[in-house]
């Protein structure tokens, strides 16, 4: 797969670029209406992310494909209920994404997959290569993680790519619970402050 | 209890990635969630920063994907928004009827701000200006965008009224016609719900038979307004009948 630059350049927009979350925002403002050109550019804009990070979790092609299309047919669907009150819209539907992968992994994953995605996991940066052209936002969360202890990226990495819960992280790791829950909260915290989170 | 709340604190972070397994564990935490303003920034900051994760691993779908979303996105019926636009069916027991959600500035002026302030009060912008600037806080319920009006007769006496916001989870809550209290006696505001009763805070004192509005936040859906009479300054459960349980 080696898309071009104008392929690439859609996923370019970071979602704490202001200007981009606000555009987002109206687009689903449209969609809530019904606006199918709306969606289709909210489709543009996030089904590549969707995927991506579903894929990261699920592992397999199809399965990730099947859950994004039920993702962005929920954001079709329940666009009326979007608050930007409560956050983006690139938020909202990553959250979304994210956790009807993670509802996926613990309905359907067997224990032979699981013990297959921790030995996938522990080399996530190899995965990166698999996804379209290096962006802006790659680098800097490869820069941001990279600041972290190894227990925090290590438990963030586990947890959001790797679909675990912390209590499976915990073991995985072989730290307690409470020290885990404390590493994922401490190292999103420092994630934030180096990514410009508001 | 304090040991227990800074506990759920710091499942923020989990939370925020989905890493908190479903059952009691995630029920408690959305409970806490719901009742701790704190704890909702932190997590939506946590999910921007997820966001970003995400956007870092993107990844090009089947281009077939496109058009089979977007086909089945134009035969499936949309949601309509949450937010009621007609009344809730009427209940006998209010002394008031149930006003509708209402939408924008001209609800907030025309009601809110004479129930909460008096007429008298608030009947410029310049007034209402002054009055957001005293109170930021009950002002974003006051301003929300939509609103819903409640009113209640309190059993000794009184009318209890709710302006509840929509999207917050927040209300003001003014009351007037209250009985008075005897020194060292309060009345205390409670949030209800078949598992747990959460204090509101106090009531502040009658002026000119009415109180000021007052802020509580945290309000879940079922939850049901409850009113009581305790010993200052307030308890941390009700020891009193309940005066008012007004559904939200």
């Amino acid at each position: 797969m080696n898309p071009s630059d104008s392929d690439a350049s859609r996923f370019r927009s970071s979602p704490t670029d202001r200007r981009g979350e606000r555009d987002l925002n109206d687009l689903l403002v449209h969609v809530a209406r019904g606006d199918q050109d709306a969606f289709e550019a909210v489709y543009d804009r996030l089904a590549g992310p969707a995927y991506g990070v579903i894929r990261r979790v699920l592992r397999d092609p199809a399965q990730s494909e099947e859950v994004t299309q039920e993702v962005l047919l929920e954001v079709w669907r329940t666009a009326a209920r979007f608050d930007p009150a409560v956050g983006g819209a690139a938020t909202w539907v990553m959250t979304i994404a994210h956790r009807r992968a993670i509802d996926r992994i613990r309905s359907t994953r067997a224990a032979a997959q699981r013990e297959q995605k921790i030995a996938d996991v522990s080399t996530p940066h190899d995965e990166v290569a698999e996804a379209v052209e290096a962006s802006l936002d790659r680098e800097r969360v490869q820069r941001c993680l990279g600041s972290l202890t190894d227990v925090q990226r290590e438990s963030i990495t586990l947890a959001y790519y790797g679909g675990h819960s912390y209590r499976q992280v915990s073991e995985l790791l072989n730290v307690t619970l409470g020290a885990i829950k404390t590493r994922i909260r401490d190292g999103l915290i420092r994630m934030r402050d180096c990514l410009g989170v508001s | 209890m304090k040991l227990l709340r800074q506990d759920l604190h710091s499942l923020t972070g989990a939370y925020a990635l989905d890493a908190i397994e479903g059952g009691t564990e995630r029920d408690r935490f959305n409970r806490h969630l719901s009742r701790c303003p704190s704890c909702a920034a932190e997590v939506r900051g946590f999910r921007e920063v997820a966001t970003t994760m995400a956007f870092a691993a993107a990844a090009e779908p089947p281009p077939e994907l496109r058009a089979q979303v977007l086909a089945a996105a134009a035969r499936t019926r949309q949601l309509p928004p949450e937010v009621r636009t007609h009344a809730r069916p009427r209940r006998t027991r209010a002394s008031l009827p149930w006003l509708p959600w209402l939408s924008g500035a001209v609800a907030m002026a025309g009601i809110a701000v004479a129930v909460f302030f008096g007429l008298a009060q608030a009947r410029t912008q310049s007034q209402l200006n002054q009055l957001k600037q005293q109170d930021q806080a009950l002002a974003l319920v006051l301003s929300s965008p939509q609103v819903k009006v409640l009113s209640h007769q309190v059993i000794n006496g009184g009318t209890a009224t709710v302006v509840l916001a929509a999207s917050r989870h927040e209300l003001a809550v003014a009351t007037s016609g209250l009985p008075a209290l005897p020194a060292g006696k309060v009345y205390q505001l409670w949030l209800i719900n078949p598992r747990q009763i959460v204090s509101a805070g106090l009531l502040p004192a009658e002026i000119s038979g009415q109180t000021r509005a007052v802020l509580a936040t945290g309000v879940t859906s079922g939850d049901a307004l409850g009113l009581t009479v305790e010993p200052a300054p307030g308890t941390a459960q009700p020891t009193t009948k309940v005066l008012l349980a007004l559904p939200l």
